[in-house]
């Protein structure tokens, strides 16, 4: 049936099967837009309606009183800081190896785990509280050590010979390093919590601006603050930085120009982990307790700030973080008391993902960033 | 210099001794035999990265652009050198745990055991335990440089004789089991004692292994090739005959294992084969479509949810009506397509939105899916629904007429007979219009796009077709354990079948079987490898992408992508001689003006 | 299906009206207008930088353009997706030639056929009669696609990885994929780059068959002068993104503002 190549066809006939090609009306439409759109204006009115029920609660109802309120936004903004930190991680490396680097999360755990032993050790023989300021800065010194360790292994062993991998083998690379480094924590120490000491000095409120405010909070601000702003300065004034800005416009130029990128990797992944490390001990002081799957929600929590302010963008990172602490810490209460969920704060981590999905989904390229998804 | 080399390659391998003894692969396995009453566990753990130490600095070299082989002396030294640094490195922090005392060191590093450090000295004084120790590693060194060096003749069989004996030494649970089943005589394989093969028994096994793969590498090819031109020759059709025989044996053994083993082991190979059904399914999305789905737990707990609803399971909850919010009251095989229609439509709802999604995103967007289930499912809030954190119970045993299928062995079939049909569809799907054009997606979707292919509708059929197979493997999961809790639907299981997908080989069929094999049957049947299981599974990952990437029973093209993409660019780029940019393989380069 | 009271010339099968393109503040096509007609073959020329292959991924959606229209066969096609535009018969080739890589050769040429067949998930499973029977037409079709090149992509190369092939004959793979989508227009983006003076020659003597043969109508961005001088019914030269001259190949080589967009821009350069 099928002559050989519809040989012979004259200049200005039609191929047969080609006037079928037809495309209906229904294809025309553009499906995504649809989605999305219906999709948008569902979560728009969820959010605005929950939000308008819970404003309207009584105290007996459920609803919460302004200082209620004020203390969730205290809260959210010193876990926001923490993850504001691991977010920097993500970021600085996604900057520069166009890599998630999913484990970032376990070398965050590293950290707060390798520190424990000796603020361990100090609280019981009492230097904790005898000298806290020279105790933590010992303890949080560890924590940053065993965080760069991690971090620097793992660049070393398990990223290094894919550099030039396919996009995804680097990802589930990191996954089964996650996999690896989290069991590994829990076949060295064990599967147990441990509680984590606090100095005395940080127990209990302070008031700041007439706000009362926890002690831990405020040294988490504090140290997170001057965290970023010294990364900021390093990164745009320093050698060093000036290489890795390089670096990341382009690695082939940026080595042609004579930069060691190796070394620049490596060095972007260790400043990854003295922030990860940093914040490990913050966020044991806060929490007072490690445990080797303390790594993996935080992590994530961390990834959904990075990508909400602009992946491989320092101020975004850090704007990211604020946004998803307040997020979760008011975002359940403020929205779905009203729709009279009970315990809304066991979902507290499902709103966090539930973020993560939306930003991705309207917003793939961040905050700060210009929105597309991926350049064709 | 080369000598520097080879330190540091036994460095490192006797850094990997200290950290397998810390995680406590070496102390908690002292009295786990392999062979007799001398090769236990920890000693195979204690000088197994010595061996390859030694196995690795005796590789051959790329030196001005020429593979240059090791001489056997060659190869001895090296190796000797790598393995007793090995040594060295590991007696030293024996001496110095020694030094201020394990008893110190136990609280931190739990594994630090007494027996762990009786072990390590071979019960002599630490410093003559020492100087054993490395003895030991240079030796077992040495025989990996040797092994190396050895011409294939040698090599292959003996890798074969080693690699089999204690895969054996391993089922020391299984095989005994087996052969009493058949009545046959055991102890002459299997100590009796010990659990471990009797010196007799390695040497056979060896033997029989070694022979095996003598005549495969001797004979295989001249075979082959008189096969494959008498089939006709397609490339890709012709088995080696060795592989032909080991695929009928493998079927054989697949029908015959729950008759064989018994009903506790039977218990361990139901679940392989639900995550065998799993696998299929995540194969579909990973393997053929080239999507990372990270999430694949939302369709493996919606399909056992929706099952135990649609068969009228109860609540498992005190103080709560037992009956559930929604509940149907269905037949097992009636609720089965249903289920698998209600997981497509969540695949095609969950899909749609973030299908356009660059591949790492939409691998996060699908975690974070996958968590927000398991946060769902143990929430107070769906207490109503599906019981929260106690779960439900009371799911139908998918009787036919009288008979049930709930006990372990009676499971195994009905799990068989699934993941066969599974195998057939995802074979079938493969080998049409529609895997030609997943395939074609997968290498380059721009393109792709360009060519014809609606990689909206491919990518949102993978997800469904996956996803109904997953809720397949949630709904016979439920059937076999009869009731639900949160605590089986967390991201780890997504994560584990990645795992087992990528171990056997993406796009692999027989792959995902032999990754569910030896990442869930494995740990399964050696209770006390349980704890190392996840471990395991983190450093195969990322052993199998870093080393090799195709995976253990790798498909044709998908190992063609992973392992010589480097390659095909080398070449795809020495053949553009105008400057032209060679980045089709790489992140599509601007085709601007 | 085309109007004649409203459309210049009723006999386009493509036309382009006041296309934009922009990139941030580069302006790649700033009101571009251009017809092409059934059965001819047709060049555009134009300097680097000048937006031709914009045009392409302009036309066949992959990008879609800021203004103007674009109607073939007197329907508009922008907003449409790329594999939408396959469909009404519209195949293209890529400047870098894109190919799956590790897919054979005639796996390559099947794909395809792809937009032509409308085998489901149900048919491939069971594999019906009618799949069976497609799957058949698309192999077959595939094969005369590959043919067009004679022995070439042909024979004990069918079954070979794409990636396995000289360049020269990833270009010709790439254009036997094109059509054996059974298109209507055939754009080709510089065809014969990277190849030799022998087979660029040759090329011309295929594109040339592509329209007589074939009855295709071929729009072809190329650098070779006589590549364009020996195929063009017609040339289209283009410099930012609009045309500057139209006409035989004669007319337009020596248009002045050709000629001035080609000096000024290699004096530039």
């Amino acid at each position: 049936m099928a002559p050989s190549l519809r040989g012979g066809t004259l200049a200005g006939t039609e191929a047969p099967h080609v006037a079928v090609a037809r495309l209906g009306r229904f294809e025309r439409l553009p499906w995504r837009r649809i989605i999305l759109v219906v999709l948008g204006i569902v979560v728009g009115g969820v959010v605005v309606l929950g939000t308008l029920r819970t404003l309207g609660l009584d105290r007996v109802e459920g609803g919460y009183s302004g200082g209620a309120w004020r203390d969730f936004i205290v809260q959210g903004a010193a876990q926001g800081a923490i993850f504001a930190m691991i977010a920097l991680g993500y970021s600085l490396v996604y900057g520069i190896l166009r890599m998630i680097n999913f484990a970032h999360g376990e070398v965050f755990m590293a950290g707060a785990f390798g520190s424990f032993f000796f603020a361990d050790a100090y609280a019981k023989s009492g230097f904790l509280n005898r000298s806290p300021l020279l105790a933590l800065a010992i303890v949080t010194l560890v924590a940053v050590a065993v965080s760069v360790g991690t971090a620097v292994l793992l660049e070393r062993l398990a990223y290094r010979p894919l550099r030039n991998a396919p996009r995804l083998v680097p990802l589930i690379t990191a996954i089964g390093a996650t996999l690896f480094l989290q069991n590994a924590f829990r076949g060295f120490f064990g599967p147990q919590p441990y509680g984590y000491p606090k100095p005395t000095v940080l127990a209990g409120n302070i008031t700041v601006l007439g706000v009362q405010i926890q002690r831990t909070q405020l040294l988490v601000l504090v140290v997170a603050v001057i965290c970023m702003i010294v990364l900021q300065w390093f990164v745009a004034t320093t050698r060093t930085g000036r290489s890795m800005r390089a670096v990341a416009q382009d690695r082939e130029i940026a080595s042609l120009m004579g930069i060691n990128v190796d070394r620049v990797i490596v060095v972007t992944f260790a400043i990854g982990g003295v922030l990860a490390g940093i914040a490990g001990v913050l966020f044991s002081l806060s929490f007072e307790q490690v445990q080797f799957t303390m790594g993996f929600r935080p992590g994530i929590a961390a990834f959904t700030a990075a990508v909400l302010g602009g992946i491989g963008s320092i101020g975004g990172a850090a704007l990211g973080g604020f946004v998803i602490g307040l997020l979760q810490a008011v975002g359940p209460p403020l929205i779905l008391t009203g729709f009279g969920i009970p315990s809304v704060f066991s979902l507290k981590d499902a709103f966090v993902f539930l973020v993560l999905v939306l930003v991705l989904v309207f917003r793939p390229g961040g905050l700060l960033g210009t929105g597309e998804a991926e350049k064709v | 210099m080369a000598a520097r080399r080879w330190v540091r390659t036994g460095a490192f391998a006797g850094i990997v001794t200290i950290f397998l003894a810390l995680v406590g692969l070496i102390g908690g396995f002292t009295d786990v035999f392999l062979i007799g009453d001398e090769v236990t566990f920890a000693g195979l753990m204690l000088l197994l990265p010595a061996f390859v130490a030694g196995f690795v600095a005796a590789a051959p070299r790329i030196e001005g652009g020429e593979r240059r082989e090791m001489s056997l002396g060659e190869a001895a030294v090296a190796a000797a050198v790598a393995a007793a640094s090995a040594g060295f490195v590991f007696a030293l922090a024996v001496l110095f745990t020694d030094l201020i005392g394990d008893e110190r060191i136990r609280p931190i590093f739990l594994n630090v055991s007494p027996s762990l450090m009786e072990f390590v000295a071979f019960g002599q004084s630490t410093v003559v335990g020492a100087v054993i120790l490395v003895a030991l590693s240079t030796m077992a060194g040495v025989l990996g440089g040797v092994l190396r060096a050895a011409p294939p003749v040698i090599r292959r069989p003996v890798t074969a004789a080693v690699v089999v004996t204690v895969l054996f030494g391993f089922l020391q649970r299984v095989i005994p089991i087996a052969l009493d089943q058949l009545s046959l005589e055991r102890d002459w394989l299997y100590h009796p004692i010990h659990d471990g093969l009797t010196w007799v028994g390695a040497a056979v096994v060896a033997a029989i292994s070694a022979g095996i793969s003598l005549l495969n590498t001797r004979f295989g090819a001249r075979v082959r090739g008189s096969l494959s031109s008498s089939i006709g020759g397609r490339s890709g059709l012709a088995m080696s005959p060795v592989r032909l025989i080991a695929s009928v044996a493998a079927v054989a053994l697949l029908i015959a294992a729950p008759l064989l083993l018994g009903s506790v082991i039977s218990e361990v190979l139901g679940t392989v084969m639900v995550f065998a059904l799993l696998g299929i399914g995540l194969n579909i999305v990973v393997g053929y479509a080239g999507l990372l789905d990270l999430g694949y737990v939302f369709f493996f707990a919606l399909g056992a949810y929706s099952l135990a609803l649609l068969t009228g399971a109860t609540l498992n909850v005190y103080g709560v009506p037992p009956d559930p919010a929604i509940s149907g009251d269905l037949n097992f095989y009636i609720a089965i397509p249903i289920v698998m229609l209600i997981a497509a439509a969540a695949g095609l709802l969950v899909g749609a939105p973030v299908l356009r999604l660059r591949g790492d995103y939409l691998a996060l967007v699908t975690l974070g899916l996958g968590e927000m289930v398991t946060v769902l499912v143990g929430s107070p809030w769906l207490v109503p629904l599906v019981g929260g954190p106690s779960g439900m119970r009371g799911i139908t045993d998918a009787a036919i007429g009288g008979f049930a299928f709930r006990d372990p062995q009676r499971f195994y079939y009905l799990a068989l007979a699934f993941v066969a049909l599974a195998a057939f569809l995802s074979w079938r799907l493969a080998t049409s219009r529609i895997g030609r054009a997943w395939t074609a997606m997968r290498e380059d979707e721009q393109t792709a796009d360009a060519m014809g292919i609606s990689t909206t509708r491919f990518k949102l059929l993978a997800f469904a077709i996956g996803g109904a197979i997953g809720s397949l493997g949630g709904a016979l999961f439920a059937v076999k354990i009869g009731s639900l809790t949160p605590a089986s639907f967390q991201v780890i299981v997504s994560i584990q079948v990645l795992g087992l997908v990528i171990l056997g080989g993406l796009g692999s069929i027989p792959g995902v079987l032999v990754g569910a094999l030896v990442l869930v049957g494995l740990p399964g049947l050696l209770r006390e490898f349980e704890e190392y299981r996840f471990l395991a599974y983190g450093a195969a990952v990322v052993a199998v992408m870093v080393l090799r990437p195709q995976g253990l029973v790798p498909n044709v093209r998908r190992s063609r992508e992973l392992q010589e993409e480097e390659r095909a660019q080398d070449e795809w780029a020495k053949a553009v001689e105008e400057g032209e940019t060679p980045g089709e393989l790489g992140p599509p380069a601007e085709v601007t003006t | 299906m085309s109007d004649p009271a409203r459309s210049p010339s009723a006999d386009a099968v493509l036309e382009v009206r006041g296309l934009e393109k922009h990139f941030g503040g580069l302006y790649a096509l700033s009101g571009l207008d251009m017809e092409v007609r059934r059965g001819e073959i047709v060049s555009v020329i134009g300097p680097n930088g000048a937006g031709k292959s914009t045009l392409f991924n302009v036309i066949t959606g992959i990008y879609e353009p800021d203004a103007g229209d674009i109607r073939y066969q007197g329907s508009t096609i922008v907003g449409l997706r790329p594999h939408q535009v396959v469909k009404l018969g519209i195949a293209r080739t890529f400047q870098s030639v894109r190919l799956f890589a590790n897919m054979t050769i005639l796996e390559n040429a099947m794909v395809g056929q792809h937009c032509r067949s409308k085998g489901g998930v149900f048919g491939s499973i069971v594999r019906t009669p009618g799949v069976r029977a497609e799957e058949d037409r698309i192999r077959q079709r595939a094969e005369e696609a590959l043919s067009f090149f004679g022995k070439r992509l042909s024979g004990y190369r069918l079954e070979q990885p794409a990636f396995s092939l000289s360049y020269a004959n990833r270009r010709r793979l790439e254009m036997a994929r094109a059509m054996a989508t059974d298109p209507q227009v055939l754009l080709l983006d510089e065809p014969t780059a990277g190849m030799n003076p022998r087979e660029t020659l040759e090329l011309r003597d295929h594109i040339v068959r592509m329209r007589d043969e074939l009855g295709l109508t071929v729009v072809v961005i190329e650098h070779d002068m006589r590549v364009v001088k020996g195929v063009s019914d017609r040339v289209i030269a283009c410099d930012y993104g609009q045309k500057i001259a139209e006409g035989t190949y004669e007319e337009v080589a020596n248009d002045e503002r050709v000629i001035e967009a080609y000096l000024g821009t290699k004096a530039a350069g």
